[in-house]
């Protein structure tokens, strides 16, 4: 499992289970936690065949701001129901309502467990809607005359997912920059974080031409420029990754699959960072084991000792 | 091995066994106590010389040399920050388990890595020429493993090392890890060249 899945995979198979084709009703009251502090309540609070998922997010105020209700309207529908209280966006489910093979009731579970995923392509979407509206405007112009607003792109969209760390997406009329801010909480994590990104960017250079380009610093970049809560004395600690997404990523056909990929970024990244530490520790354990090998090959042969019973008599060979 | 490990190593090998020659001492200043002398530094005229091996800047060995007790201090190469962080994990693993390795020093003495304290009770229990051989293996397999380490990371392997790499099937995670992330974004032209 090297990428992460980008659905919950705990409500995909709690409601997989639920949506088969003869599952005896069950009353369900689970409490689901994701990345970036995410935390889902999925119950049947009336009748057994009623699921209602709930789902909070830290940063909904910003998702809402740039359009997620739309999107989960879109994406849900008929679904979405009152809000559970203490939660964010409530979808209510119908088990009986069901119907079709089981391909297509585990594609209905699927579609619930990408509920996070969904509420924060909100903000992704509305750059690509930004993205092509400002490419069709400076379409119409030459680079030298074209005004100041289609040059610059659009406004800086910030999602604050974490509590120190948060996202920042831009269209401009040729590309669309997606930066994330990440945190580290201690220096062997910094000096793992950097060879990591290292390679990210590298990668374009090597190996995949296609690549979105990746930039990395740890002062914020000129696209955060004037945008509020930015600090910029933290040094060394928290670094900015830039994507920069060209127009060939930014097709409509890859619009899903881009955006669900670039969101499990900052959790992918600090996954294989705690994975390294892990295998170089489990490496360390060996090389312990192997040096404490060596010192006792500096231990005499034990001579044979005299071997004495419980009540401390001893054995003796006859005739000695 | 390269060029000048190899006489690096001798050199402390031999400067370890000619100061490896102990014998019991009890304290000078306090009645019934015997203590490495090396540590306790009551008494000028037990401390002898003490002895610097380099190899280079980087790399050092200190011998403390007592009439009981031995003092080897060693400083391991750090080309950067990985390897510093890599050589500090390594080290502090190790000095937490000091109990089990008798000869190993809980702290290092200032400006090195890693340190041993051979009294004269340890040459009694354990064969001398097999301590020394202790040391000079662990001096070497500590470098190659701090380096196998770094491979594994990624970081920046050098051309020749690459080889190596595959040899010990050590896939630079790094760029693995960054490379499949990055593949299914830029698939969107594999997928559709019309648009690119």
């Amino acid at each position: 499992m090297l990428l992460l899945d980008y659905q919950n995979v705990l409500i995909e198979s709690v409601l997989k289970e639920r949506f088969a084709q003869d599952a005896p009703p069950a009353s369900i009251d689970q409490t689901v936690s994701d990345f970036d502090g995410v935390t889902f309540h999925i119950s049947t609070p009336e009748t057994k065949t009623k699921i209602l998922l709930s789902i909070q997010i830290r940063c909904f105020r910003d998702l809402v701001q740039h359009g997620a209700e739309q999107v989960l309207q879109r994406e849900y529908g008929d679904y979405v129901t009152s809000t559970e209280p203490g939660y964010d966006f409530s979808v209510l489910i119908d088990v009986e309502g069901i119907t079709g093979e089981k391909e297509e009731r585990d594609a209905l579970a699927l579609k619930f467990a990408l509920l996070k995923r969904n509420a924060m392509a909100a903000p992704f979407e509305a750059a690509y809607q930004e993205y092509y509206q400002l490419k069709e405007e400076a379409s119409k112009f030459t680079s030298e005359e074209a005004p100041k607003g289609v040059l610059e792109g659009g406004q800086v969209k910030a999602i604050h997912y974490r509590e120190e760390e948060a996202i920042y997406v831009k269209a401009s009329h040729d590309r669309v920059t997606v930066i994330f801010s990440t945190i580290f909480r201690e220096e062997t994590d910094r000096v793992f974080g950097k060879v990591f990104i290292q390679e990210f960017v590298d990668a374009r250079r090597r190996a995949i031409q296609n690549a979105p380009q990746v930039l990395f610093r740890n002062d914020p970049p000129l696209e955060l420029q004037g945008v509020p809560g930015i600090k910029t004395t933290d040094g060394e600690k928290v670094g900015y990754v830039t994507f920069v997404l060209f127009p060939r990523h930014l097709t409509p056909q890859r619009m899903e699959d881009v955006i669900s990929h670039i969101q499990t970024f900052r959790d992918y990244f600090h996954y294989h960072i705690k994975a390294s530490k892990a295998y170089i520790h489990s490496r360390m354990r060996k090389r312990t084991a192997d040096f404490l090998q060596v010192l006792r090959r500096a231990r005499p042969e034990n001579e044979e000792k005299e071997r004495k019973t419980a009540s401390g008599r001893t054995f003796k060979v006859q005739g000695s | 091995m390269s060029q000048s490990l190899r006489p690096y190593l001798q050199a402390v090998r031999s400067s370890l066994t000619a100061a490896l020659t102990l014998s019991n001492f009890a304290s000078q200043t306090a009645e019934r106590h015997n203590v490495p002398e090396i540590e306790a530094q009551t008494s000028p005229e037990v401390v002898l010389t003490p002895l610097t091996i380099s190899r280079n800047e980087n790399e050092r060995v200190l011998i403390e040399p007592s009439i009981n007790s031995v003092r080897i201090s060693i400083k391991i190469k750090q080309a950067d920050e990985i390897e510093h962080i890599l050589v500090h994990k390594f080290t502090r693993f190790l000095t937490q388990r000091a109990e089990s390795f008798f000869i190993l020093r809980r702290k290092p003495i200032k400006g090195y890595d890693i340190s041993f304290l051979i009294t004269n009770f340890h040459t009694e229990e354990m064969l001398k020429h097999k301590l020394v051989d202790f040391i000079i293996q662990f001096m070497e397999e500590v470098d190659k493993e701090i380096s196998e380490m770094k491979l594994f990371v990624g970081g920046t392997v050098p051309l020749l090392a690459r080889a190596e790499v595959n040899r010990l099937q050590l896939n630079a995670r790094a760029r693995f890890v960054a490379e499949s992330f990055l593949t299914p974004v830029s698939r969107a032209v594999a997928a559709c060249p019309a648009m690119s």
